[in-house]
């Protein structure tokens, strides 16, 4: 009789046994899968939340004084806008920051109203990072509005409006946001730059640095760095509560996953064991007598690691099947806003089906080897 | 076809030592069938375990057709019990979730040949089973069970049976049935060592081994 037909007989006798190795095999996989997907659509939120919150990084001329900076929101210097094409020509996946937009931000006064006009830039992401923009794309022969502004302007969505020269189609709901943007028009860079006569200059360039930078590697200092390599002539500022709170997100994430693995992967492991430990107590007459038929060490070894493997294979399929329904089926209510990029993991659903097995197989490798060290002999004497 | 010399085994449990076989020294001759009687304990099971191969003898040396079966490496000696050897228990020992023909085919070191197949099936005729082949071992009557360990024991067509009580458990019908089947082997040229409380043996046994305390009184 083959090892794999005394296997399957055995795990057709003993259902229970075989029943709750598979229970907690296939639910230790469930967790793994469950947890890989909802941690990469985290992954997925947290960029999203991050884009939502805005850029974190602005990088100004190099000349601009901080404290006049700050005053008024915008730097008075002004640099080219080729600038802003070099940055972008270095965007790639190793570089630590991403999502540029050049930006033109001025004090402008429209039918005495005082306002902020900022010009904005297409957005240029490194490649393979998808097109999504930060902020909002401003079409050709439109503006977007503050709530302020369009109170006293008396405008709203598709009333025309002039600034300066040229005639503009108001392309936003104006909502109240409570900051410097309900009293800012936004325009096309070009049009912000011909309205305030600075052709061909940008005095901003934003950005917003990666996700795999944390707080303990003194993330400033690698973007000046960066940065200050390819752009000397410009200073960095980083807004830290943003960053900060990226990072502590993104640390959270990851101590809860550092937290859940491993002890499932344990409460797993120590699982199987217990369930093949009782399994050799409860063969200890069969290895006794298979003993004295003249089977090896390496027969009885193999029953039970067979098994084991068996089992990890079942559980893996299952495991992997339930833990992607799962998280298809309940994770959109968890993460909403991302829910159609939450995906299967075909790879690591094939990565857990060859792992399983050797799990399983490892666990049950000191019952194993009790099973082949056990006396043969105590057994058949217990008459 | 077996030789004991001065064999002993002393268990340790709990600091003390157990004297189970005492300087044991006997030969028993190729198609000998020899009966062991002795009280709970004399070290009946110790000694069949032994001449098995199964128990390492704290001292002494036992030889089976002229090989000395402790220097024999694990994996020779379960060879050699393989090929030789067919035990019957007790206890009958049968695996539980296979059934009749998978525990009679057990015995069959690797796959199990048509003709070894065929060898089963008309073993378990013989055996009164070939009914209930498809029957797992919890199906069958105690007397059932004992035939079809005989006919495990039978299958590699040993030299040499060793029976640790194989009536102990069955009514003087089934007893008388089982001890049959090995007389049986015995008159095919097959060795015979059974230890054995009952009388059913007494007709068929060449010669009775008599222990006491590990010891051979009798002989």
């Amino acid at each position: 009789m083959s090892v794999w037909s005394h296997i399957l007989r055995e795990v057709g006798f003993r259902k229970l046994n075989a029943l709750f190795s598979l229970l907690g095999l296939a639910m230790a996989v469930t967790v793994v899968v469950a947890s890989q997907l909802l941690a990469e659509a985290d992954e997925r939120e947290t960029r999203r939340v991050t884009r939502d919150m805005g850029f974190n990084l602005r990088l100004i001329p190099a000349e601009t004084d901080l404290g006049q900076f700050y005053r008024d929101g915008f730097s008075r210097h002004a640099m080219d806008v080729s600038m802003l094409d070099r940055l972008a020509t270095q965007l790639t996946n190793n570089v630590s920051f991403n999502h540029l937009v050049g930006s033109l931000r001025r004090e402008y006064t429209i039918n005495g109203q005082d306002i902020l006009l900022v010009g904005l830039s297409e957005t240029y992401v490194a490649p393979g990072q998808g097109k999504k923009p930060m902020g909002f794309v401003i079409e050709k022969g439109t503006i977007h509005i503050g709530s302020q502004v369009a109170l006293v302007q008396k405008k709203k969505k598709d009333d025309t409006m002039h600034v300066g020269v040229r005639q503009f189609t108001v392309a936003n709901d104006p909502i109240e946001t409570g900051t410097p943007d309900d009293i800012t028009i936004f325009v096309r860079l070009e049009d912000a730059q011909s309205v305030l006569g600075l052709a061909a200059k940008i005095n901003e360039i934003e950005a917003i640095d990666c996700l795999c930078l944390t707080a303990d590697q003194d993330p400033l200092a690698i973007l000046r760095k960066e940065i200050g390599g390819i752009l000397p002539e410009v200073q960095v500022v980083q807004q830290r509560t943003l960053a900060d709170a990226r990072a502590k997100q993104r640390q959270t994430r990851e101590k809860v996953n550092q937290f859940v693995l491993p002890s499932v992967l344990v409460a797993g492991a120590v699982w199987v064991a217990l369930l093949a430990v009782f399994n050799v107590r409860d063969r200890r007459q069969e290895i006794g007598i298979l003993r004295a038929l003249g089977k090896g060490g390496g027969r009885i070894a193999a029953l039970f690691l067979g098994k084991a493997v068996l089992l990890g294979l079942v559980a893996a399929l299952i495991g992997a099947a339930l833990g992607t329904w799962a998280v298809l089926e309940f994770g959109p209510s968890l993460f909403p806003v991302t829910k159609k990029a939450i995906q299967a993991n075909w790879p690591l659903a094939a990565q857990l089906i060859v792992a399983t097995p050797v799990f399983a197989a490892l666990a049950s490798f000191i019952p194993a080897m009790l099973a082949v060290s056990h006396d043969p002999a105590e057994t058949l004497r217990e008459d | 076809m077996i030789r004991c010399d001065e064999v002993t085994k002393i268990f340790r449990k709990n600091g003390s030592k157990i004297t189970s076989l005492d300087r044991f020294t006997a030969e028993v001759a190729e198609g000998e069938f020899v009966a062991v009687r002795g009280p709970s304990g004399s070290g009946k099971t110790t000694l069949l375990l032994t001449l098995g191969g199964m128990q390492r003898p704290s001292d002494g040396s036992v030889q089976l057709a002229g090989r000395d079966l402790y220097a024999l490496s694990p994996a020779e000696r379960a060879r050699l019990r393989s090929s030789e050897i067919g035990f019957v228990f007790q206890m009958f020992h049968l695996v539980p979730y296979l059934d009749l023909l998978g525990n009679v085919l057990l015995a069959c070191p690797g796959k199990p040949s048509a003709e070894v197949r065929q060898r089963a099936g008309g073993l378990m005729d013989e055996l009164g089973l070939a009914d209930r082949a498809s029957h797992r071992p919890g199906e069958l009557s105690a007397g059932e069970r004992q035939r079809l360990a005989v006919a495990r024991a039978l299958l590699n067509r040993p030299k040499l049976i060793l029976a640790d009580e194989p009536t102990g458990n069955l009514d003087p019908e089934n007893a008388a049935e089982v001890i049959r089947h090995l007389a049986e082997f015995h008159r095919g040229g097959g060795t015979v060592v059974l230890v054995t409380h009952g009388a059913a043996a007494d007709a068929h046994a060449d010669r009775t081994l008599r222990l006491e305390q590990g010891r051979l009184v009798a002989n």
